[in-house]
C-alpha cells in the first residue's frame, strides 16, 4: 500500500486547508495547525523521497483504475524532488507569515489558500495526467487568485485583473491543446503520449500542437515574450504571497515543460529544443534587463524570476543530460532563493517605508543582520560559487558548451553579471550610504528566520552538492531516456 | 461535420480575442465566455461527432459517441464556471475601487 | 596539509567574527596577525622540498561527481605567491594595526581580510580550475567588502561596484574559458590540462579559449582598457591598497597567465595579445601616474603600469622575460609596499595626500621620507646595486632586446617592443621622482594641512622598514633568493629550471645604455614636469577609462529603462497582442516546416442543416457581441451563443453536456445580468481604424490558427482512443449506465475531486471580495 503515498502530498494540504476555512476567525489556532500540517508534509515528502529513491517511482492508480485509462499520480524521481521542494517552501512561507500574515489576512481566508494552493502545485509535480495537470493548475490558479487579491487594495485589483485573464487565457488554450493532442492519440495519460508520439516520429500536426503547448506553458512559466504580465503583478500582494509566487507558480510551467519536452515532445529536438534556445537566450537577457530598469526593490527581485527560468529552459533546448540536470539543480535552487529574495525585499521595504530604492542608505546600521542576508543571498543567485546557484549554472553552461550553443551560453554568462549588478544594487543602494529616512519599523524576527532557513539550504545545496547532486543527475538521466517513464507507468 | 464545427469554434475564439483586445472590463469578462464555449466545441469537435449513441449504455447498442470528450468539457465548464464568476466580482470590485472600468486607466506604474 | 593552510584563514574569521567583540582590550589586529605569520613561516618551512624540485600536494573531496576537488598543490610559482601573500599579509597587518582606529569596525575589516587572505591562497594553490574560479571570485568579493569598508561614503561605494563589476565580469568570461578548456582537455585539473596541452592548441576553440580566460586576467590585473577600477578601489583603508591592490590580488591575472603559461605560451596569439596588453598598458599607466595629485592615485596608475610590464613579459614567454617577470613580481611587492604604506602614514600624520597640499615633508618626518626614496629610487629603476628594482628593470629590458630569437610574430615585431619598454620606463622614473620630490622635498606647505606633521609612530613605521630592507637586500644579493624562490618560480611557468645568475653588472651593454636613456631622459622631464603638466589637460575626458565605463553602466542603465518601459506598459492589450502575435506567428511557422497541415474527409460526419443552422446563428452572435453596446442585447448575444451550444451539444449527443451547459449558462447569464446593473454602460469603442484593424487580424488570425490545428488534428488520427475501455467496462467495473458519468466520479474521479475544490476556492474568493467592500483598502 505504499502507492497511497503519493496522495498524501496532495491530500494533506487539501483536507487542511478545506478544514481551515471553518477557523478563520482563530489567528492563533489555524497558525498553529498549519505549522504541524508543513512540518507533517514535509516529513512525508522526506519518506516519499528516500522510498523512491532507495526503491523504485511509485504509482497510485486513482480509484483503482490503471494507466491509461484511470489517473495516475506518479511519484518519479523529478517529481519527489519537486514535491519536497515545495514543502520545503512551504515550511518557510508559513514561518514568515507568523508574523506577517495579520489577523485580517487569516479572516480572508489567507491559509486555506495557501495550503490549497501547495495542493494544486503538487498535484501539478505529481500526475501522469495531461487532462488532470490542467485541473491541477486550475486549483493553483485559483487559489492564486484568490491569494492575489488578500488585502483588497486598488492596485491588487487592478493587476490581479491582468493576471486572471492571461492565465485565463492561457488554460482555455491548455484545454484546447490537449484536446487536439487527443485526437490524434488517443489518449491523455502522459505516458501513453510519450509512447504513441514516439510510435508516429511526431509527425504531422503534432509538432504544431507542441508549439501551442509551450506556449500555455511558457505564459505560466514566464518566458519572453510571454511574461510581461508578471513582475507588477507579482508585486503587489503580501510579501509571503509574493514569494509563493515568485517561487512555485511560474516553476510548476517550468516543470510541465521539463516533463513534456522529455517524455513527449522529444523527436523533433532540431526544431522545438533550439526553438526553445533562442526563447531562453532572448528570456535571459530582457529579463534581467528589466532587472535594471527600475529602482523598485520588489520589482528588481520579480523581474530577476526571468533570467533564472531562460536559464532553465537553456537546459530543456540543449537536451543532454548535464544539461537536464542543471535544469533540475537551478530549479530546486531557485524556488529556495527567490522565496528568500522576496521574503528579504519585504522585509526590507517594511523596514524602509517605501520599496523606492532612491530613498533608502544606511541601513546596515540598523538592520545588520538583514543587509548580509540579502548580501549573501544576492551572490547565491548570481551563482557565485560555492552557492547552490553555481552547481546549476556549471552544468547548464557545460552543457551548452558541450553542444556548441556558444551564443546561449554567452548570454547566460553575460546576464549572471547583470543578475549580480541588479541585486549589488539594492545591497549598495539600500545598506551602504548615509541614512537618507529613519527605518519606520524593526525586522521582524520570524521573516528573517524564514529568510536565514531559506538562504541557509542554498548554502547546503552549493557546499554539499556531493550530497544532492547525484540524485538530481539520476533523475535527469531517467527524462533523458523516457522510455523508463512510459515501460514503468504502462507496465501490465 | 468536423470542419464545420472546427470553423465554428474558430469563429467564437476569433470573437472572444476581439473582445479580449477590448479597453472595457466587461467586454473583455464577455470574451472569455466566449473563448471558454469555443474550447468546449473543439473539445467536443476532437471526439468524433454523430457516430454511435449517446454514450448512455443500453442493451444492443455497441456504438457509442466519444465519452472521453464529453467528460472532459463536464470538468471544464464547471472551472470555467468558477473561473468567469470570480473574474465578474473582480471586475465589479476593481472598477468600485479604481473608479474605471477601462483597462487602459489601469495600468500603474513603477512607483507606488 | 595544504588544505588546513587555506581554511586556516577562514577559520580565523569565523572565530573572530563571533568572539572579537568581546575582546575590548586589545586592538583585534593583533589577534589576526599569527595567522599570516604562522603560514608565512610554514609555507618558507617547505622551501627546501621545492628547492629539490619536489612538489607538495593533497586532495580532498569536494564534489566528485562533477569531478570538482579540493586538489591543491604548491610549486615555485604557487610557492612565490604564498610567500608573498602570507609575508606582506603579515606587514599590512602589522602596520593596520597602528593606521587603524580602534574606533573602526574592526572586526568587519579583519574578517574581509581573512576572507581575502584565504581565497587568494585558494587561487593560487589551487588545482582543479573549478575551485580555482570559487576561489578566484571570492577574491573579488572581499576585495569589494574592503572597498566599501567606510560604506557610508560614496567614493567608497562607487569603488566597490565598479570593482566588482569589472573583475566578476572578468572572472564570468574565465568561467566560460575554464568550462572550454574542461570539455576540450577532458579534465578539470590545470596539472592534466597542460599534459592535454595539443587538445587545446589544436581546438578549433583555441583562440575564443585564450581570449575569455585573458579576459578573466587582464581585468584582475587593471591592464588595459580594464584599468580604471583600480584608481577608484583606492578608496579602501590603505593597507588594503597596499595589501590586495598592489601587492597580490591584482597579481592574481599575473598568476593565471603564468599558470597557462605552459599552455598557451610560444603561440602568436598569446604572445601579441599578452605583450601588445602589456606593453599598452605599461606606457599608459606609466604616462597617467604623473597627471594624478592623489598619492595614491600616483602609486595605483603606478602599479597599473608595472603589472603590464609584468604582463609584457609573460607575454614574451623566453626564459629571460619569465626570470625577469617572476623577479619583478617579487620586487614589486616589496618596494610598492612599502611605497603604499608610507602613503598611508602621510595621510595619517598630516590629514591628506593630495600631493599639491603636500611638500618638504622630510624635515619632520625623516624616516619615512628615506623609505619613500629607497623604493622610489627601486621602482624608477636606479641604476645602483642596492635597488632591486633595477635588476629587474634591467631584465626586463634585456628580455625585449632577445625577441629576436624566437621565431613567428615575436621575431617579426622584435624591434618595436624595446621602444615601448624605453617610453614606459621613462614615465616610470618620472612619476617615482614626482611622487618622492613632490612629497618630501621642496617648499613646505605647513598652512595648508589639518594637522601638524610629525614622524610616525615607530608601530607603524615597521612594515615599510622591513620591506625596504627586503628591497636593499635583493638588490645587493639577489642570488640569496634566486636559486629557492625564483627558480623554482620560473620552472614551474616554462618547464625548465634556469641556471642563471643573477648581477648588477653586466658590462656596457645594450640594457645598459637603455637604462642611462630613461635616467637621462626621465631625469629631464622629471624636473621640467610642471611646464609640461598642462599636457594633460588637453586630453579630452571621453579617451578616460572611467569614462568608457561610466558611459556604459550609464547607458546599460537607461536602455534598460527604455526598452523595458517599451513594453512594459501595463496595457493588458499589448501584453495579450504579444502573446497571440507570438503563438500564432510562432506555431504557424513549426506547422508550415513541419507540413504539419492536412486535411482528410475520410472519416467525417455528414453535415447536417440543424446544427450548420444553429452554428451560423452562433457564429453571428459571437461576432455581434463586438457591436453591442445595449447591456440588454448583449446579453442576449451572449446567451444565443452559450444556449446554441448547448443546443449543439444536444445534436452531438451529449445529453449530461447539454444539460450543465444549460444550467452554467443560466447561472452565468444571470451573474452577468447582476454584475451589469453595477457596472458602467457599455462604451462604443474609441480606438481608431489601425487599432480596430490590429485587433481583427490578431483575432482572426489565432481563430484561424486554432481552426486549421484542429482540422489537422481531426485528420490525423493515428490511434484507437482509449474510450473504448470506458465503453467496455462502465457497466462492468464502474456500475453505471452512464458512461460520462461513470468517466467522471470513477475513472477520472481526481479531475471532479478538484474540479469541486476550484469551485470551491472560487466562492472563497468572492467571498472575501465581497467582505472587503466596506473596509476598502487595508493594504499595508
Amino acid at each position: 500500500m505504499m502507492s497511497n503515498l503519493v496522495f498524501l502530498p496532495i491530500f494533506i494540504p487539501l483536507f487542511v486547508g478545506a478544514l481551515l476555512v471553518f477557523f478563520n476567525k482563530k489567528h492563533q489556532l489555524t497558525m498553529k495547525i498549519s505549522y504541524l500540517t508543513v512540518i507533517l508534509n514535509l516529513g512525508v515528502s522526506i519518506y516519499l523521497s528516500y522510498y523512491v529513491f532507495k526503491n523504485n517511482p511509485l504509482i497510485l492508480e486513482t480509484g483503482g483504475w490503471k494507466a491509461p485509462y484511470g489517473i495516475i499520480l506518479v511519484a518519479d524521481k523529478l517529481s519527489v524532488i519537486m514535491i519536497l521542494s515545495v514543502n520545503v517552501i512551504a515550511l518557510a512561507a508559513v514561518i514568515f507569515a507568523s508574523s506577517s500574515v495579520t489577523s485580517k489576512m487569516v479572516q480572508h481566508y489567507f491559509y486555506p489558500l495557501f495550503f490549497l494552493l501547495i495542493a494544486g502545485v503538487s498535484g501539478a509535480f505529481l500526475t501522469g495526467d495531461l487532462f488532470n495537470l490542467f485541473v491541477f493548475f486550475e486549483v493553483l490558479l485559483m487559489a492564486s487568485y484568490g491569494l492575489i487579491i488578500i488585502g483588497g487594495s486598488k492596485q491588487q485589483f487592478r493587476e490581479s485583473v491582468k493576471y486572471i485573464l492571461l492565465n485565463l487565457f492561457s488554460s482555455i488554450l491548455f484545454v484546447t491543446t490537449v484536446a487536439f493532442l487527443y485526437s490524434v492519440t488517443g489518449t491523455v495519460n502522459m505516458a501513453q503520449l510519450g509512447e504513441r508520439v514516439a510510435e508516429v516520429e511526431q509527425q504531422g500536426v503534432l509538432t504544431g500542437i507542441a508549439i501551442l503547448l509551450f506556449v500555455v506553458f511558457a505564459t505560466k512559466g514566464a518566458l519572453f515574450p510571454l511574461y510581461f504580465w508578471l513582475p507588477k503583478s507579482y508585486i503587489v500582494p503580501s510579501p509571503v504571497v509574493s514569494a509563493l509566487f515568485g517561487a512555485l507558480l511560474t516553476k510548476v510551467g517550468v516543470y510541465s515543460m521539463l516533463r513534456v519536452y522529455t517524455l513527449i515532445f522529444s523527436h523533433k529536438l532540431e526544431l522545438t529544443h533550439s526553438f526553445f534556445i533562442w526563447v531562453a537566450s532572448i528570456t535571459m537577457l530582457i529579463g534581467v534587463i528589466g532587472a535594471l530598469s527600475t529602482s523598485n526593490v520588489k520589482l528588481i527581485i520579480a523581474y530577476n524570476i526571468m533570467p533564472a527560468i531562460g536559464f532553465m529552459l537553456l537546459g530543456i533546448g540543449t537536451f543532454s543530460a548535464e544539461s537536464l540536470a542543471g535544469t533540475i539543480y537551478y530549479l530546486v535552487h531557485d524556488m529556495a532563493i527567490k522565496a528568500a529574495l522576496f521574503f528579504l525585499a519585504g522585509l526590507l521595504v517594511w523596514h524602509a517605508g517605501t520599496s523606492n530604492l532612491n530613498k533608502m542608505g544606511g541601513y546596515i546600521k540598523t538592520s545588520p543582520l538583514l543587509g548580509w542576508m540579502f548580501f549573501i543571498a544576492a551572490l547565491v543567485l548570481a551563482g557565485i560559487p560555492p552557492f547552490s546557484g553555481f552547481i546549476g549554472k556549471y552544468l547548464l553552461l557545460r552543457g551548452a558548451f558541450d553542444e556548441e550553443h556558444y551564443f546561449a551560453a554567452g548570454i547566460g554568462l553575460l546576464s549572471s553579471l547583470l543578475i549580480l549588478f541588479s541585486v549589488i544594487r539594492i545591497f549598495i543602494g539600500a545598506f551602504w550610504g548615509e541614512v537618507k529616512e529613519e527605518p519606520k519599523e524593526k525586522v521582524r524576527r520570524s521573516g528573517l528566520a524564514a529568510s536565514g532557513f531559506l538562504i541557509a539550504i542554498s548554502i547546503v545545496l552549493g557546499v554539499g552538492a556531493e550530497w544532492f547532486y547525484p540524485y538530481i543527475q539520476s533523475a535527469a538521466d531517467s527524462l533523458i531516456d523516457p522510455q523508463i517513464y512510459i515501460d514503468f507507468v504502462l507496465k501490465e | 461535420m468536423e470542419i464545420v464545427m472546427s470553423i465554428l469554434a474558430g469563429t467564437l475564439f476569433a470573437a472572444g480575442v476581439y473582445l479580449l483586445l477590448q479597453k472595457q472590463l466587461l467586454k473583455i469578462v464577455l470574451g472569455t465566455a466566449l473563448l471558454s464555449h469555443g474550447a468546449h466545441l473543439f473539445i467536443l469537435t476532437m471526439g468524433k461527432l454523430n457516430r454511435g449513441a449517446p454514450p448512455i449504455l443500453e442493451k444492443g447498442i455497441t456504438e457509442y459517441t466519444d465519452p472521453l470528450p464529453q467528460a472532459l468539457i463536464l470538468t471544464s465548464i464547471v472551472i470555467s464556471f468558477g473561473v468567469t464568476s470570480f473574474l465578474l466580482v473582480l471586475a465589479y470590485r476593481t472598477y468600485q475601487s479604481n473608479k474605471t472600468d477601462m483597462m487602459d486607466q489601469l495600468r500603474g506604474t513603477d512607483d507606488e | 596539509m595544504l588544505h588546513f593552510y587555506i581554511l586556516l584563514p577562514f577559520l580565523a574569521a569565523l572565530l573572530i567574527g563571533l568572539s572579537a567583540k568581546k575582546v575590548n582590550r586589545i586592538h583585534t589586529g593583533w589577534l589576526v596577525l599569527p595567522v599570516p605569520a604562522v603560514l608565512f613561516i610554514i609555507f618558507c618551512s617547505k622551501l627546501p622540498v621545492l628547492a629539490k624540485g619536489k612538489i607538495v600536494q593533497s586532495t580532498a573531496d569536494w564534489i566528485p561527481s562533477l569531478d570538482i576537488q579540493l586538489s591543491f598543490y604548491l610549486d615555485g610559482l604557487s610557492m612565490l605567491f604564498s610567500l608573498l601573500i602570507t609575508g606582506i599579509g603579515s606587514l599590512v597587518v602589522l602596520y593596520s594595526i597602528f593606521y587603524l582606529s580602534r574606533k573602526e569596525q574592526l572586526v568587519h575589516f579583519y574578517v574581509y581580510l581573512l576572507l581575502f587572505m584565504g581565497s587568494m591562497l585558494g587561487v593560487v594553490l589551487s588545482d582543479n580550475v573549478f575551485v580555482l574560479y570559487t576561489f578566484w571570485e571570492f577574491t573579488s568579493i572581499s576585495s569589494f567588502l574592503l572597498i566599501g569598508f567606510w560604506f557610508y561614503r560614496e567614493r567608497s561605494t562607487y569603488g566597490a561596484q565598479k570593482s566588482m563589476l569589472v573583475t566578476v565580469f572578468g572572472g564570468l568570461s574565465m568561467l566560460g574559458a575554464l568550462i572550454l578548456l574542461s570539455i576540450t582537455a577532458e579534465t578539470n585539473s590545470i596539472r592534466m590540462m597542460i599534459a592535454n596541452r595539443s587538445d587545446i592548441l589544436e581546438s578549433d576553440l583555441f583562440i575564443p579559449i585564450l581570449l575569455l580566460l585573458l579576459l578573466g586576467a587582464f581585468t584582475k590585473s587593471a591592464q588595459f582598457p580594464f584599468h580604471s577600477w583600480l584608481p577608484d578601489a583606492m578608496e579602501a583603508p590603505t593597507p588594503v591598497s597596499a595589501y590586495l591592490h598592489s601587492a597580490t590580488m591584482v597579481k592574481a591575472g599575473l598568476y593565471l597567465v603564468a599558470r597557462f603559461s605552459l599552455i598557451f605560451s610560444g603561440t602568436d596569439e598569446f604572445f601579441i595579445i599578452v605583450s601588445g596588453i602589456g606593453l599598452i598598458t605599461l606606457c599608459i599607466g606609466s604616462f597617467l601616474a604623473s597627471r594624478q595629485t592623489d598619492l595614491k592615485g600616483i602609486l595605483a596608475y603606478s602599479t597599473i603600469s608595472q603589472l603590464g610590464m609584468i604582463m609584457a613579459m609573460l607575454g614574451f614567454g623566453t626564459g629571460v622575460a619569465i626570470l625577469a617577470a617572476i623577479f619583478h613580481i617579487f620586487n614589486h611587492a616589496t618596494f610598492k609596499g612599502s611605497l603604499f604604506m608610507i602613503a598611508g602614514i602621510v595621510d595619517h600624520e598630516t590629514g591628506t595626500r593630495d600631493i599639491r597640499r603636500l611638500g618638504g615633508l622630510y624635515t619632520f618626518m625623516p624616516i619615512s621620507a628615506t623609505l619613500a626614496f629607497i623604493g622610489a629610487f627601486s621602482m624608477a629603476g636606479v641604476p645602483l646595486p642596492v635597488f632591486n628594482g633595477f635588476l629587474s628593470k634591467e631584465m626586463f629590458f634585456d628580455s625585449s632586446l632577445k625577441l629576436e630569437q624566437s621565431g613567428g610574430l615575436a621575431g617579426t615585431f622584435a624591434e618595436w617592443i624595446p621602444i615601448f619598454a624605453v617610453l614606459g620606463s621613462i614615465f616610470t622614473f618620472v612619476y617615482s621622482m614626482y611622487l618622492v620630490f613632490g612629497t618630501f622635498l621642496g617648499k613646505q606647505k605647513t598652512d595648508q594641512l589639518e594637522k601638524k606633521p610629525h614622524e610616525a609612530p615607530i608601530g607603524m613605521l615597521l612594515s615599510p622598514i622591513i620591506l625596504i630592507i627586503f628591497v636593499i637586500a635583493v638588490g645587493l644579493l639577489p642570488n640569496l633568493i634566486n636559486e629557492p624562490l625564483l627558480a623554482p618560480a620560473v620552472a614551474a611557468v616554462t618547464g625548465d629550471l634556469p641556471h642563471t645568475h643573477l648581477a648588477f653588472w653586466h658590462g656596457l651593454n645594450t640594457p645598459f645604455y637603455m637604462s642611462l636613456i630613461v635616467i637621462g631622459v626621465g631625469a629631464l622631464l622629471a624636473y621640467t614636469l610642471k611646464r609640461w603638466q598642462p599636457v594633460y589637460n588637453k586630453i579630452p575626458g571621453k579617451f578616460s577609462s572611467d569614462h568608457w565605463y561610466q558611459t556604459m553602466v550609464n547607458g546599460l542603465l537607461k536602455s534598460s529603462k527604455s526598452i523595458t518601459e517599451f513594453y512594459m506598459t501595463g496595457s493588458l492589450r499589448l501584453y495579450l497582442s504579444i502573446i497571440l502575435v507570438f503563438l500564432v506567428v510562432s506555431t504557424s511557422i513549426f506547422m508550415y516546416y513541419t507540413d504539419g497541415f492536412t486535411i482528410s474527409f475520410d472519416d467525417l460526419a455528414p453535415v447536417t442543416w440543424p446544427e450548420v443552422l444553429v452554428g451560423f446563428v452562433m457564429a453571428v452572435a459571437a461576432i455581434a457581441t463586438i457591436w453591442m453596446n445595449q447591456r440588454i442585447a448583449a446579453i442576449i448575444v451572449i446567451g444565443v451563443v452559450g444556449y446554441g451550444l448547448s443546443l449543439l451539444f444536444v445534436f452531438f449527443r451529449a445529453p449530461d453536456l447539454a444539460l450543465t451547459q444549460l444550467i452554467v449558462e443560466t447561472i452565468t447569464v444571470a451573474l452577468f445580468l447582476l454584475c451589469f446593473a453595477h457596472l458602467p454602460k457599455l462604451k462604443k469603442s474609441d480606438k481608431s481604424k489601425s487599432e480596430k484593424l490590429i485587433d481583427l487580424t490578431i483575432a482572426v488570425s489565432t481563430g484561424a490558427l486554432l481552426t486549421i490545428v484542429a482540422i489537422a488534428s481531426h485528420s490525423s488520427k493515428s490511434f484507437k482512443s482509449i474510450s473504448k475501455y470506458f465503453v467496455d467496462n462502465s457497466y462492468k467495473l464502474g456500475g453505471g449506465d452512464n458512461i460520462v458519468n461513470v468517466i467522471l466520479v470513477d475513472f477520472r474521479g481526481l479531475d471532479t475531486l478538484f474540479e469541486i475544490a476550484v469551485l470551491g476556492l472560487a466562492a472563497l474568493g468572492i467571498f472575501a471580495m465581497i467582505k472587503y467592500r466596506d473596509k476598502g483598502d487595508m493594504n499595508q
